[in-house]
């Protein structure tokens, strides 16, 4: 694998970097915190208006078919700014499920152009979360039933609001039936969409942590180098500046699995699984030793709901147990290191291992 | 290294140990009952006027300020039976004590430093759990460079002090009715010179408290402003200019025996990390296993650690274990938090009315602090490599 991007996929990280630089500071980030949906249609329209909405709809739908890839340096950069959408859920994993079904099916036509409008929200409920994300804006729920797929409208659903540690999420119970009418794809069909949008939905919170590290590394960074004690600026000391040191080459060092995590599910490879799971143990390393280290540099102020710090570790903090908890990441790596056929050894290079290595045994999930 | 088991059966820590536990069964029920396992760290928000009237209720019974010399009140109790109070105290589910800084920090620091007058007048009301009491060190540019305080202090012509500037990260000033405070009486002087340490009440015209809110959403500290704020003549504690010596007293008594009661809370907590794990199965997982036992043994560490500091009797210096001492716990109990977090997996992320999931909730969120306040984790680090080990200061300004 070449980890070089795209000159093309450069420029439109670049862009989008720019543009949530200006739309989402961490001013309004608190105010749309305090709204009860919690999320600004506004801010929604203009995410739309530079494609992000699209990004995941086939062109014959009315968006840009783009993938992986491309995705994860977008992913990234809605971590880094916290962005409290959920763009992810229906642009990312909604859009992904739908496209893959085959055929020019109805609810492909009806639900994939409005996506990639912006206009349509999506929620999904699979039980790897205890509760739905978004579910009360949501036009469309996408419900798992026995590895079945229902799609599932609002007004057949009962909500009931649950509060989260961080303020940006929208977490709802959703009580539903699964009906003959809501299924758009049976349990045979629904398996391996399911499995890719699990692998997406854990790739998504991989990329987020290490945009998050990095948010939380800026503004430790920054306040270590405006603050003063002893008459000197604290990034002067090396126990202040060493662990902050530390942290960049966290991220860096998980970066390029995350990356390698987003080529694997674009190549559907059959160890891609894998490589989500450790792009979710390195992101999410990366992750707190940020908020560590960033909260210590702060002292008193990093403790507090006024410095902004707070917003991303809780962002940080939450996405660890979804999609998958890293016990279960862990537990997959264990087992495929463990597993008879296990591809390692000199002889067993990159590409083989991800290429020809059978796939492995399906994980069960420990907890 | 101490008498067998069974020779203690009726000795004084023992009768101790038998006194206070009936005591808490007859008296934490009633109003009470709702305070059991509450208060602690991070939970300082819960029913601060009930947790006074229980302030009263002990005291009534005698069990505030037990370390203390009988001539101020307190019962003049053993090291021994000391930790056996704490014990039964937290095991009974004691709740957080709303005294704490007056009986932990305040009172020690005025039977070591203060006048008769002072101790006549100020160590009745934190015995009788009458008197709360805030600490006003911390200012916006004095943090770990505590002596770079500069709220000014000036004495008026009848004795009494007028106090003007700023403190901040004030812990319960809002519950209190008096804060010591340090404060340069010295115009034009550096450092820990030209320092006094005052004694005035909160509730007075020239002092505003205003909350700070903190990461859990609760406003446990505060900033507290001076303008012109009075202490009587008599609430200068020891010489005027001299108050940086009080003030690294009272540290000292910080890391003394009122650490044995917080080690007590540790113990409950990793109890319910262990209640937790075993509730969703995380106890099976052999990673999550071994964590809980290194998280075990680091808390009994901490314990013979602090009873060997502790053996040394009042001789409360920088010894080597009281160096050592704050790092461990602080990083310990912040470690907690993140294995408490991971034991409850996604539970941990949503506010709930489970006790046990509540109190872990609060702990992780106030664990990250642990190794902030009381000397941070690099302070802690200077302390030993230059006071423990000589090594040369790093350059400071
Ligand atoms: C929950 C809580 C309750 C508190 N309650 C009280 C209270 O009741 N009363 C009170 O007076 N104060 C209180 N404090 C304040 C506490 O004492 C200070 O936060 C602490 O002294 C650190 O100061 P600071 O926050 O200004 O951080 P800073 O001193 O600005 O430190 C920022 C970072 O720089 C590092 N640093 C600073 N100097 C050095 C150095 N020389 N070498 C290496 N690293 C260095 C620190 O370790 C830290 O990581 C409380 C704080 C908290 C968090």
């Amino acid at each position: 694998m070449d980890f070089t991007f795209e000159s093309h996929q450069i420029a439109f990280r670049d862009a989008i970097r720019k543009f949530l630089m200006v739309e989402a500071a961490p001013e309004m980030l608190r105010e749309i915190w305090e709204t009860t949906s919690g999320r600004s249609a506004d801010l929604r329209a203009r995410l739309a208006d530079q494609g992000l909405t699209a990004l995941s709809v086939p062109e014959d739908f009315g968006g840009i078919g783009l993938g992986d890839l491309d995705w994860v340096l977008v992913l990234q950069e809605l971590g880094y700014y916290a962005i409290p959408e959920s763009l992810v859920d229906t642009a990312y994993l909604a859009a992904g499920l739908l496209s893959e079904l085959s055929g020019d099916i109805e609810i492909k036509r009806e639900w994939l152009p409005r996506i990639a409008s912006g206009e349509a929200r999506v929620a999904i409920g699979h039980p790897s979360n205890p509760f739905v994300a978004d579910a009360g804006t949501a036009n469309l729920l996408l419900m798992w039933h026995n590895d079945a797929v229902h799609a599932v409208r609002p007004d057949a659903v009962k909500l009931t609001a649950q509060p989260s540690i961080d303020n940006s999420r929208r977490l709802s119970q959703v009580e539903w039936k699964p009906e003959a009418s809501t299924r758009i794809a049976d349990a045979r069909i629904g398996a391996p969409l399911w499995q890719r949008l699990l692998l997406r939905g854990g790739l998504a919170t991989a990329a987020q942590q290490v945009g998050l590290a990095q948010r939380m590394l800026d503004l430790g960074v920054d306040y270590a180098a405006q603050r003063k004690q002893f008459g000197k600026i604290i990034g002067t000391f090396q126990g202040v500046k060493h662990p902050l040191a530390d942290v960049a080459v966290a991220i860096e060092f998980a970066e390029p699995v995350v990356h390698r995590a987003a080529y694997c599910i674009g190549r559907g490879h059959a160890r891609a699984g894998h490589a989500v799971a450790q792009a979710r143990m390195q992101a999410s390393e990366a992750a707190h030793k940020a908020a560590r280290a960033s909260i210590q540099a702060h002292g008193a102020m990093g403790y507090t709901w006024e410095a902004d710090l707070q917003m991303f570790m809780k962002r940080a903090w939450v996405l660890d147990a979804g999609w998958g908890d890293l016990a279960h990441h862990k537990a997959r790596i264990a087992e495929d290191i463990f597993d008879d056929q296990a591809a390692l050894g000199p002889s067993n290079t990159f590409s083989t291992h991800y290429g020809e290595a059978p796939a492995p045994r399906v994980s069960a999930v420990s907890r | 290294m101490g008498a067998p088991e069974t020779a203690l059966a009726q000795n004084p820590v023992d009768q101790i140990r038998r006194a206070i536990a009936q005591w808490m069964a007859e008296h934490l029920t009633g109003e009470f009952a709702a305070l059991r396992h509450r208060g602690g760290p991070g939970d300082e928000g819960a029913d601060p006027a009930l947790r006074k009237r229980w302030e009263r209720e002990m005291a009534a019974g005698g069990w505030t300020c037990v370390g203390w010399p009988e001539a101020y009140g307190g019962r003049g109790l053993s090291i021994d039976a000391q930790v056996a109070f704490h014990e039964e105290y937290a095991r009974a589910g004691g709740p957080g004590r709303m005294g704490h800084i007056g009986e932990g920090l305040i009172g020690p620091t005025l039977i070591r430093y203060g006048s008769d007058a002072q101790k006549a007048r100020f160590l009745p009301g934190i015995v009788e759990g009458r008197t709360f009491w805030a600490q006003g060190y911390s200012e916006p540019n004095a943090g770990s460079d505590l002596a770079n305080v500069q709220t000014r202090c000036w004495q008026c012509d009848d004795g009494s002090w007028r106090l003007s500037g700023q403190k901040i990260w004030t812990s319960l000033a809002h519950e209190s009715d008096w804060i010591f405070v340090l404060a340069r009486s010295e115009p034009g002087s550096k450092g820990r010179h030209g320092l006094s340490f005052l004694l005035l009440p909160l509730d007075q015209p020239g002092v505003t408290i205003r909350p700070i809110r903190q990461i859990s959403g609760e406003a446990e500290f505060n900033e507290v402003f001076f303008d012109e704020a009075v202490a009587e003549a008599d609430g200068l504690v020891g010489e005027p200019g001299k108050g940086w010596e009080v003030a690294m007293g009272l540290l000292e008594i910080e890391r003394g025996v009122s650490t044995l009661g917080q080690q007590m809370h540790f113990a409950h907590e990793l109890g319910l990390v262990v209640e937790v794990a075993r509730r969703n199965g995380a106890d099976r997982d052999p990673a999550f296993r071994a964590r809980l036992a290194r998280a075990w043994g680091g808390l009994r560490v901490m314990r013979y650690n602090a009873l060997r500091m502790l053996s040394g009797g009042d001789d409360l210096k920088l010894g080597r274990e009281a160096l050592i001492y704050k790092y461990h716990w602080s990083n310990w109990h912040r470690d907690l938090g993140k294995l408490a977090m991971d034991a409850l997996g996604p539970e941990a992320d949503t506010p709930s009315e489970d006790p046990a999931v509540r109190r872990l909730q609060q702990v992780f969120f106030f664990s990250r602090a642990d190794t902030i306040y009381a000397g941070s984790n690099e302070i802690q680090l200077n302390l030993i490599a230059e006071r423990g080990l000589g090594l040369p200061r790093e350059p400071r300004g």
